[in-house]
């Protein structure tokens, strides 16, 4: 990636300082010019004398300016404090890009403003996108290795966090008990199963039945133990699942969530190969609602012409 | 027709040049193909749907038309239908034959070392296990070459409890089997059966105990019966054709050697047992009593000392008899009576006999020549009855040695419908705790051992194509629900696509 060095704040000073300089020699010139214009009908063209500006005395310019300057240089783009932020952002990032960082994942978590919290933050209605390239820069900031980050750094970054920490109260990570049991839990539509793990050769009850009571069809089965079965684990562990609420198919899927996540506390290592079979993820779909009008959540009565 | 889609070089999938049936000149074809490619007719009418452009300002809404009386095909005769459902089939030319299987005999069945192997059923045997029914149509014998069961640890204890009864004169073991569906009860029977006639047993089979109860078979009440009784005569002819078949040779070995006063006139004294039972077969007004004179003849010790026999006695072999679907003949039959009254199950002599054999009798053995009786539930059709349920967990508890006074022992539900003859009929096993020979034995799943060597037995057979490893046998065992044996059968058939 291409930082580029922001040139703004740095040349802001003198040019701000020329482009006052030109404005001044631009207002000069106007009046003289205005003094011989044949149009005007006014009788102080002849009384007064315009008095030429004094010299600037440029050592004094800071104390007392020419003419009052924002104290933005981005005071006449949309949104100053925006670019003012994103500026020292970059500004930042310029000076220590150097540093040493980590992969995304290993970076400490941290809960930026949401959309909402910034234009609030900021007081300027801050576009999208402009919010997401300068979260772009805050995650590029906290990826710099946690034993080097600079103070400066912490402190930038820790303007834009959430009041609160969201991730601060973690819950306790889950534990195999004293009767080498793990328990996880898991839903699926309106199913929702607890799973007890324990080390074993491959028993499965559910809800005190036999498999093959509780899920008649081989795919129910294979779907609710397949968190064993792609991590090759079926015959390692007896399960004792209790389910409720839903069909068998959600039932079998509530079952295949508890019976991944009871494995973790088993096995937290088997983390990345679970995840990519998919019993990590938790799919959060339900029943969409009837609307009134509808005949069902999306369809429509039939058309009828009279 | 042949196809014009050549699978091979895919040619169909070039872009051919437009060709009208107008156009002067031969078809361009490809050099190779000798079926010319037929364009399509460019004169056809296109279909209706496509026709014209959208129409507005016309209804829409589809028009009633007349149908034409739809040309309909016969439907196949009366019990084609039924005749292709039970069809049995026991032989699959494509599947592989395994080498190096074993046969069951009177040495493999009493060999641990098998144990978990699969072993084919003799061919010879195969029309005397068809007569008595042995195979259902359900059990998959059509996906392998020749027919062959798994030695388990319950076939093995078989094998030794026959060939105890074998030794020991007048022995006779009790069992009911139960277990969840798919766990091989049926299977069991046969196995059993396959033991009898290698021990060359009289093999006594009722394959569809439900047949007997469904008013499907002629019925009539039982002449000086009280209270009345009834009697199933066809049923009865069809239970001896079956014994007679599979048991041909040993009956045909055995002679008459008692008083049958009732079919006397029909009895000749040196008539064998197949003639016997033949009678009531071609004369099934008869089969009852004809029945009855071959099961005292079976029972016989000795020969009677009135009777006129034409032969010496000889001794009679051990007996089996199977049924296999318990819980039917244990609720009222769909019989009535003239009163049309509902007849119980238990008022059917036929159904009667087989369950009084059940019955531990002091007096008199119930079969004096020894046996086996297996009598076997079934878990796909099963009539819910509660008074043989709790019968069943009585028997179970109080072989686990629970006393009938302790808490722990299953009580009757005071607000359920007792059926009382039922309970009466378990009752003295229910609560004796003595003698092993009558036992509920339960059917559970196959131990990976032997699940293993089921899977090695598809693979060989090539319906299993997949490396048979711990893993592999393991992960279908616990898909199984522990093994249970016709569920195994249903993953290892669905065929994989080798990786």
């Amino acid at each position: 990636m291409a930082w580029q060095r922001p040139n703004c704040i740095v040349n802001a000073v003198p040019t701000a300082h020329l482009a006052s300089h030109w404005r001044l020699q631009t207002r000069s010139l106007l009046g003289s010019r205005r003094r011989i214009s044949p149009f005007s009908t006014s009788s102080r063209r002849d009384a007064t004398e315009v008095q030429p500006a004094p010299e600037i005395d440029l050592s004094r310019f800071f104390a007392s300016p020419a003419r009052i300057i924002p104290s933005s240089p981005a005071y006449f783009s949309g949104s100053p404090r925006y670019i003012d932020h994103l500026l020292h952002l970059e500004h930042i990032l310029a000076k220590y890009a150097s540093l040493p960082t980590v992969a995304p994942n290993e970076a400490p978590r941290m809960a930026w403003f949401k959309l909402a919290q910034f234009r609030d933050f900021v007081g300027e209605n801050v576009p999208t996108r402009k919010y997401k390239s300068l979260i772009k820069i805050l995650q590029r900031l906290n990826r710099i290795d946690p034993g080097l980050v600079p103070d400066e750094v912490r402190q930038a970054l820790k303007s834009f966090l959430r009041p609160g920490n969201p991730y601060a109260n973690k819950p306790a990570p889950a534990v195999v008990d004293e009767l080498g049991r793990s328990r996880g839990r898991g839903k699926r539509k309106e199913a929702s199963a607890v799973v007890s793990l324990v080390e074993g050769e491959g028993g499965v009850m559910v809800n005190g039945k036999n498999i093959l009571q509780a899920f008649p069809r081989i795919h129910d089965r294979e779907s609710a133990l397949w968190a064993l079965r792609c991590t090759r684990r079926l015959d390692k562990y007896n399960v004792w699942a209790t389910v409720k609420g839903g069909g068998v198919t959600g039932q079998a899927e509530a079952v295949t969530l508890a019976t991944a996540r009871a494995l973790l506390v088993h096995e937290p290592i088997l983390k990345p190969v679970l995840r990519q079979a998919g019993v990590i993820t938790v799919d959060a779909r339900r029943v969409e609602r009837k609307k009134p009008g509808h005949v069902k959540a999306r369809k429509m009565p039939t058309w009828v012409k009279r | 027709m042949a196809s014009h889609f050549c699978y091979g070089c895919l040619l169909r999938l070039r872009q051919m040049p437009r060709v009208y049936s107008m156009l002067p000149g031969p078809l361009v074809t490809a050099p190779f193909h000798t079926t010319p490619p037929r364009p399509a007719n460019p004169m056809a009418r296109k279909s209706r749907s496509l026709e014209g452009p959208p129409k507005y300002r016309e209804s829409k809404s589809a028009r009633m038309r007349k149908r034409k009386p739809v040309e309909r095909s016969r439907p196949p005769a009366v019990g084609e239908r039924k005749a292709l459902r039970k069809r049995i089939v026991l032989s699959n030319t494509n599947a592989l034959e395994v080498p190096g299987m074993q046969d069951l005999s009177e040495e493999t069945m009493l060999d641990s070392r098998l144990r978990g192997s699969v072993v084919g059923l003799p061919l010879p045997m195969l029309n005397q296990l068809l007569a008595v029914q042995a195979f259902k149509p359900t059990q998959g014998w059509s996906i392998f070459r020749r027919p062959g069961t798994v030695l388990r640890r319950e076939t093995l204890e078989m094998g030794r409890l026959v060939n105890r009864i074998g030794e020991e004169k007048g022995k006779v073991f009790k069992k009911i089997i139960t277990g969840v569906r798919g766990s091989g009860k049926s299977v069991y029977l046969l196995q059993a059966m396959a033991m009898g006639f290698l021990k060359n047993w009289i093999v006594v089979t009722v394959p569809e105990p439900q047949d007997l109860v469904i008013a499907h078979t002629a019925y009539g009440t039982l002449p000086g019966s009280n209270p009345v009784q009834y009697v199933q005569n066809a049923a009865t002819a069809a239970l001896l054709s079956r014994t007679a078949i599979a048991n041909k040779e040993v009956l045909s070995g055995l002679h008459i050697s008692q008083n049958h006063e009732g079919l006397k006139s029909l009895l000749q004294p040196n008539m064998t047992l197949e003639d016997l039972a033949r009678l009531g077969v071609q004369t099934p007004s008869i089969a009852w009593p004809v029945f009855q004179a071959l099961w005292a003849e079976l029972a016989a010790t000795e020969a009677a000392g009135n009777a006129d026999i034409g032969k010496p006695f000889k001794p009679r072999p051990p007996m089996l008899v199977t049924v296999d679907g318990l819980s039917h003949w244990m609720t009222n039959s769909r019989y009535r009576s003239a009163e049309y009254e509902p007849i119980h199950a238990h008022d059917l002599v036929f159904v009667n006999h087989f369950l009084s054999l059940l019955q531990p009798t002091t007096s008199k053995p119930t079969l004096p020549n020894g046996g086996l009786l297996l009598y076997a539930t079934s878990a796909s059709n099963n009539p819910t009855i509660y008074s043989f349920d709790i019968a069943l967990k009585q028997i179970i508890a109080s072989q686990n040695g629970i006393d009938p006074s302790s808490p722990d022992f299953p009580r009757l539900d005071p607000y359920a419908k007792i059926d009382e003859r039922v309970l009466n009929l378990f009752n003295n096993h229910a609560r004796s705790t003595e003698t092993g020979e009558f036992e509920v034995r339960s059917l559970g799943g196959l131990t990976t051992d032997e699940a293993r060597g089921l899977l090695e037995h598809f693979a060989c057979s090539g319906l299993l194509r997949e490396k048979v490893t711990e893993e592999l046998v393991g992960e279908k065992w616990s898909l199984a629900g522990g093994g249970i044996i016709g569920e195994m059968e249903r993953i290892a058939r669905r065929l994989r696509a080798i990786v």
